[in-house]
């Protein structure tokens, strides 16, 4: 094993060590925070018609009588097995709720995402080669309005416009109801392929255009601001200055040279476009009637149900902290000028 | 330990380090310009101010910024209807379109939608304000002490901010936002809890390299105490940044409101709210009544758009190598 | 119910109980409570039952001599097996999500789904119709001279959707089922002493004290009849959206938080025929915006529950038909009895802006409540005494108690536009004569949770829907206002033994002598008027949205917002 490799390895170690770190800490925090919500979830769990001694009774069956500390535990412990209980309103299993939801929510993201990145890159680049231009100043302008608009907003003018009044588009949903696919991934858009349904493809692209339209506009603007950051710099730097210099082309210096150097920092680009885009779902999903894991969160909420609340929380922040390890290590291994100490 | 820790400063290396950020990539810190010590004479050319006030970009949006402050400062002085603005309905008007009278339509409750408006500004203000405030008060202590003593309390204080950092952006408002209940008080404390690590991150950073400068060895040689060296001598040289951040967050933070609003978080009515005027307003568009979210949407596009401006364009005239632009 | 009967009751509930266990119910045996009815429990808030006459039509009378039905009079034609000719689907826009499925406890919104899958021995008729009731699974019954014998005769050739056979032996068993698990509803079966099979298509139920039986067994809830097999089953197992009924649809698909797709039992007793929908989704839509802006475009067949600024807009569509009906559903503030000396709530009373709620608030479409009751119901009160706005009156009334700065919190359902529209008013007005009315949006649990704890900390004022789970008095008077050991719903935190005495006399008559018991019903309301122990807002109008081109839908305000998708058709 060479020093190099050695190295790597202690770091990537070191990185997941901390990453669990912090996923414990993530688990206090959501614990202590459903702790502070003003109701009381034994007389949640027993239900509206519950009466005092029933209530009591859950008490005692939930441990929430307990003090808080060894309610803690009991929740570390639960959590470890991969026990995530269950829902105080619908009695479900909230793995199993989880299991559903949670890739409606990340079909969504991630179409997101890919949307984000693949007009957000080119208009950076471009705004940053025409650097002081009409064109740089207006790509700024979107930029800033995509980072400046209300999703509820903007999703409710795309409605009225591409749904009531055109009807172009479905107005909300993620399918026409008898729209049933086999699960291979449970993001539609993948198993109608797998399944080879093309018309089943199609009515679910076109549930999908809004909401993810509406859920990039945030980190589209993100993108185009950071990549136009980046490119400004490495444009001004002296290498691509002497490449000027050689008579390059200024295509071959922009799109392979300069860019090839800006994206390398922009890999954190995704990472960040994908928060934006996953915390931004509960309202999309509360405006297009999505069944996924924002939605799923938004009702507990509504119901005060926090095993679901934390559980939600839970699974949308350990999503979050994998992806930045994975963009962090991806950056460490492909960016010679990240240190390893 | 995450990398961004041990990276080169941001002004050399450009993004990594930066970005994790509300949209808004942090300002360039440690070499940058007005963070050196003794600070410029304000307005000076070639200092920060005088670039600004050459940005059109900049001073549109600083325009349109204080214009809305002023509406918010002023609002019951502005309009006939400030008893309307307050909450107080009359219910024979319900739900006029713009006219001579009520220049933006009423509401639902027959309020003059311009009064509205204009206290929703000082909700959005106080909120902004508010927000940025407090998370500037945590993050700077938290920064500092973790900066200037190092070691364990480094450690510690930074794995608690790292933890906080974790949560997607929104989400842990969210949480306690709900947890908390709705109230306008509320609603400060759950985005500030939020927000604050960014704060944090970026004075630790900013100490960490101030604390190796020989003005500040110099006066710890002297012997004067930790506490006062970091408030007299460390931290009003780390500010800069700090400020430049605070000031591209004012448009961050009337956004993120708007959204707790909107799913039932924001302040209690008749509390005048922005977002909670979207999300009333909604149900009368479809029934073209569209003035209540047009233009409360309108007034939140604009007010955030021109604090974000004005955070771009301060980001751009405080970093060097990207002066004069805008 | 008289104090007596009630530990009788309890006495019968303790002897149920120790069936159950001795039967080995494998169930989470919860115990049967102590009868305390809690009807209409409202997570979400009330929906409202529509009906096609604009004005009410007159307040249904229960008859005391039950009267043997005739055979079904609007029996569909006969029994054309298997599925008809395709009309489509059906599209249901719920805002009300559909929690527990089990036919037994289920007692918030799923009667909107239950009532099609299972049915009852009686269906109470909509306004306007001949008889009270229609004949369900029961086809006749009668019953003895003071009401506390009654034999139901049932149908003959009604299958359950698993195969088995509907007999007596299949309603004792699910009634049985019901009253052993004590939940929701259950309590409507407090009289029932025992039921007694006698033969396959007769069953006897022998009562403690006088009672409808007849009427009970039209409940919305609780008197759902299901199948052998699902009886033994758990509230778990119905939730994953099993179980077998007799009605015209079954569930075929279940997905929590979306939608609930029916289909046509093929065997169903009423038949089938042409033009009738073989699927229904019954979706899921909380959000007011996206239910409107669904019908409007006709991804979804109904809705309701709207906001009622926004019918006279759906009413220039011609695609859509706005209905209007009845409504049994109404709206009222607690006030705190321990919290307001009776001077600052007759203030409060006298304060409320009546007139302005309900002319610009509800669409102008709201009707004055006359009192605690709902106008639509038997033993209600009439409009001889409405209360009206008096500021002045209520600003002396302050002063002459000594009262001043005061300072009130109005707990109300986060999301309900017209509950915070009320309140907003409210508080405008209570400003003028020096008192601050602090609005607290809550969702549902939160506030009851706090509602339920020490009535000195609570809130001073608590908003709140209620509607019957069967068509009576009673209630609303023992649910709301009765004197309670601990909170429950009565979130007036009212105690008085006399009316308390005048409602069991009044509700142990109404199986017997109904005038002798509505005048009764009075004398306990005009107690709660004169008391100011809530103040009676109004009645909440029952508006819903169907697309015009559906045939066949008749509100029925005893059954909110429900749709019989079997008598529908697509014109």
């Amino acid at each position: 094993m060479s020093r190099g490799s050695r190295r790597w390895a202690g770091y990537l170690l070191r990185r997941v060590f901390t990453s669990l770190l912090v996923i414990l800490g993530v688990v206090t925090i959501t614990f202590v925070v459903s702790r502070l919500v003003p109701s009381d979830p034994a007389s949640l769990y027993a239900g509206a018609r519950a009466r005092p001694e029933q209530v009591e009774q859950v008490r005692a069956d939930l441990n929430l009588d307990a003090p808080v500390l060894s309610q803690y535990v009991g929740y570390l412990g639960d959590l470890a097995r991969g026990d995530m209980g269950i829902s105080f309103a619908t009695k479900r299993p909230i793995a199993e709720d989880l299991r559903r939801f949670l890739p409606a929510t990340l079909e969504l993201a991630l179409s997101a995402t890919a949307l984000a990145v693949l007009l957000g890159v080119p208009a950076g680049v471009m705004a940053a080669s025409r650097h002081r231009r009409l064109s740089d100043t207006g790509i700024r302008l979107l930029a800033v309005t995509g980072v400046s608009m209300p999703v509820f907003w903007s999703a409710l003018i795309l409605q009225l416009v591409f749904a009531a009044e055109l009807g172009w588009l479905p107005l909300a949903g993620r399918t026409e109801a008898t729209t049933v696919f086999a699960q291979p991934t449970g993001m539609f858009v993948i198993d109608s392929l797998v399944a080879g349904d093309w018309g089943g493809f199609v009515d679910v692209s076109r549930h999908l255009v809004m909401p993810v339209v509406v859920m990039a506009a945030f980190p589209l603007g993100l993108t185009i601001r950071l990549v136009r950051g980046t490119m400004l710099e490495v444009l001004g730097s002296d290498y691509i200055e002497a490449a000027t210099v050689a008579r390059i082309p200024r295509r071959t210096v922009l799109w392979r040279l300069a860019l090839k150097n800006a994206l390398l920092p922009a890999l954190t680009v995704l990472g960040l476009t994908f928060a934006y885009s996953i915390s931004s779902a509960f309202l999309v999903e509360a405006v297009f009637g999505w069944p996924g894991l924002g939605k799923y969160l938004t009702d507990a909420i509504v119901r005060v149900d926090f095993p679901v609340i934390t559980a939600a929380a839970l699974a949308i922040t350990v999503i979050y902290v994998l992806v930045n390890l994975a963009l962090d290590l991806l950056q460490a291994r492909l960016d010679p000028r990240v240190e390893l100490a | 330990m995450d990398p961004s820790d041990r990276l080169p400063p941001p002004s050399r290396f450009g993004l990594r380090g930066l970005p994790r950020r509300r949209g808004l990539p942090g300002v360039a810190g440690g070499a940058g310009g007005d963070a050196g010590h003794p600070a410029r004479r304000l307005g000076a050319p070639g200092s920060s101010v005088w670039y600004f006030r050459r940005s059109r970009l900049g001073m549109g949006a600083a325009g349109v910024a204080l214009v809305f402050v002023v509406a918010a400062i002023f609002a019951p002085w502005l309009t006939p209807f400030a008893d309307a603005g307050r909450g107080v309905p009359d219910l024979s008007v319900r739900l006029q379109g713009p006219d001579g009278t009520y220049w933006l339509g009423t509401d639902d409750l027959g309020r003059d939608m311009l009064a509205r408006l204009l206290f929703g500004a000082r909700t959005a203000l106080i909120v902004a304000v508010g927000v940025v405030a407090l998370s500037v008060v945590i993050g700077v202590t938290v920064g500092a002490v973790a900066g200037y003593f190092g070691r364990w309390v480094d450690e510690v204080l930074m794995r608690i901010t790292d933890t906080f950092l974790a949560f997607p952006p929104l989400l842990l408002a969210v949480l306690v936002a709900a947890a908390l209940g709705a109230s306008l008080r509320n609603t400060v404390i759950a985005i500030a809890v939020s927000w604050w690590p960014w704060y944090a991150r970026q004075v630790r950073a900013q100490v960490l390299s101030l604390q190796r400068r020989p003005y500040v060895r110099a006066v710890q040689a002297i012997g004067v105490p930790s506490h006062s060296i970091i408030v007299r001598h460390v931290l009003p040289n780390a500010m800069a940044p700090v400020w430049v951040q605070a000031t591209a967050d004012l448009g961050a933070a009337v956004l993120t409101a708007a959204g707790l609003s909107f799913v039932g978080l924001g302040p209690r009515p008749p509390t005048a709210d922005w977002g909670v005027m979207i999300a009333e307003g909604r149900q009368y568009v479809l029934s073209g009544q569209w003035w209540i979210a047009g233009f409360a949407g309108i007034a939140i596009v604009v007010a955030a758009m021109s604090f974000n401006l004005i955070g771009d364009v301060v980001r751009d005239v405080t970093d060097p190598r990207t002066r004069g632009e805008g | 119910m008289k104090t007596r009967a009630l530990t009788v009751s309890l006495a019968v509930l303790a002897v149920l109980l120790l069936v159950a266990g001795a039967c080995g119910s494998d169930e989470d045996a919860v115990a049967p409570e102590p009868p305390a009815a809690a009807p209409a429990a409202e997570p979400a808030p009330a929906p409202e039952p529509p009906a096609p006459a604009s004005e009410p039509a007159p307040a249904p009378e229960p008859v005391a001599e039950p009267p043997a039905a005739p055979e079904p009079a609007a029996a569909p034609p006969p029994a054309a097996a298997g599925v008809p000719a395709d009309a489509g689907r059906f599209v249901y826009a719920s805002p009300f999500p559909w929690v527990d499925l089990d036919p037994s406890s289920a007692f918030s919104a799923e009667h909107l789904v239950l009532q099609n899958v299972y049915e009852t021995l009686t269906r109470f008729n909509p306004p306007g119709s001949a008889e009270l009731l229609s004949p369900g699974l029961a086809t006749s019954w009668e019953s003895n001279e003071d009401a506390t014998f009654w034999t139901f005769n049932l149908r003959d050739g009604v299958t359950f959707h698993d195969g088995a056979p509907f007999n007596a032996e299949a309603v004792r068993a699910s009634l049985q089922r019901t009253i052993d698990l004590g939940l929701g509803a259950a309590f409507i079966f407090l009289p029932v002493e025992s039921m007694e099979v006698v033969d396959d298509l007769t069953i006897n139920f022998r009562l403690l004290w006088p009672a409808p039986m007849d009427l009970v067994l039209s409940s919305t809830f609780a008197a759902y009849i299901m199948s052998p097999d699902s009886v033994t089953q758990d509230a778990t197992w119905f939730n994953d959206g099993n179980g077998a009924g007799t009605g015209p649809y079954t569930i075929a698909s279940l997905s929590p938080s979306e939608n609930v797709i029916l289909t046509a039992y093929e065997d169903y007793w009423g038949g089938w025929s042409d033009g009738q929908f073989s699927e229904v989704e019954m979706r899921l839509v909380e959000d007011p915006v996206l239910a409107e802006q669904l019908v409007r475009s006709g991804d979804a067949d109904f809705t309701f529950n709207l906001p009622f600024d926004v019918y006279p807009a759906l009413e220039t569509d011609t695609d859509l038909s706005v209905v209007r009906g009845v409504s049994m559903t109404n709206l009222f503030g607690m006030l705190n009895n321990v919290r307001l000396s009776p001077e600052v709530r007759e203030a409060l009373v006298l304060s409320f802006p009546y007139e302005d709620v309900v002319n610009n608030l509800y669409g102008g479409e709201a009707t004055r409540a006359t009192g605690p009751i709902p106008r639509t119901i038997w033993g209600s009160l009439d409009d001889s005494n409405l209360p009206q706005t008096d500021l002045a009156r209520a600003a002396a009334t302050l002063e002459a108690a000594g009262v001043s700065d005061l300072t009130l919190t109005y707990s109300y359902d986060v999301g309900e536009v017209e509950q915070e529209q009320i309140g907003e008013v409210w508080k405008a007005l209570l400003a003028t004569i020096g008192v601050e009315l602090v609005l607290e949006p809550l969702t549902w649990d939160a506030r009851w949770a706090i509602a339920q704890g020490d009535p000195a900390e609570a809130q001073d004022i608590y908003t709140m829907f209620w509607y019957p789970s069967y068509v009576t008095p009673t209630d609303f008077l023992y649910s709301l206002y009765r004197s309670e050991e601990l909170p429950f719903f009565g979130l007036s935190y009212y105690k008085n033994p006399e009316f308390d005495a005048l409602l069991d006399t009044a509700d142990a008559t109404s199986g017997t002598d109904t005038d002798a018991a509505a005048e009764m019903f009075r004398q306990a309301q005009q107690i709660l008027v004169d008391d100011d122990v809530a103040v009676f807002m109004l009645d909440v109008p029952a508006v819903s949205v169907i697309r015009s081109d559906i045939e066949g839908y008749v509100p029925n305000p005893a059954y909110a917002n429900v749709v019989w998708f079997y008598d529908l058709r697509r014109s």
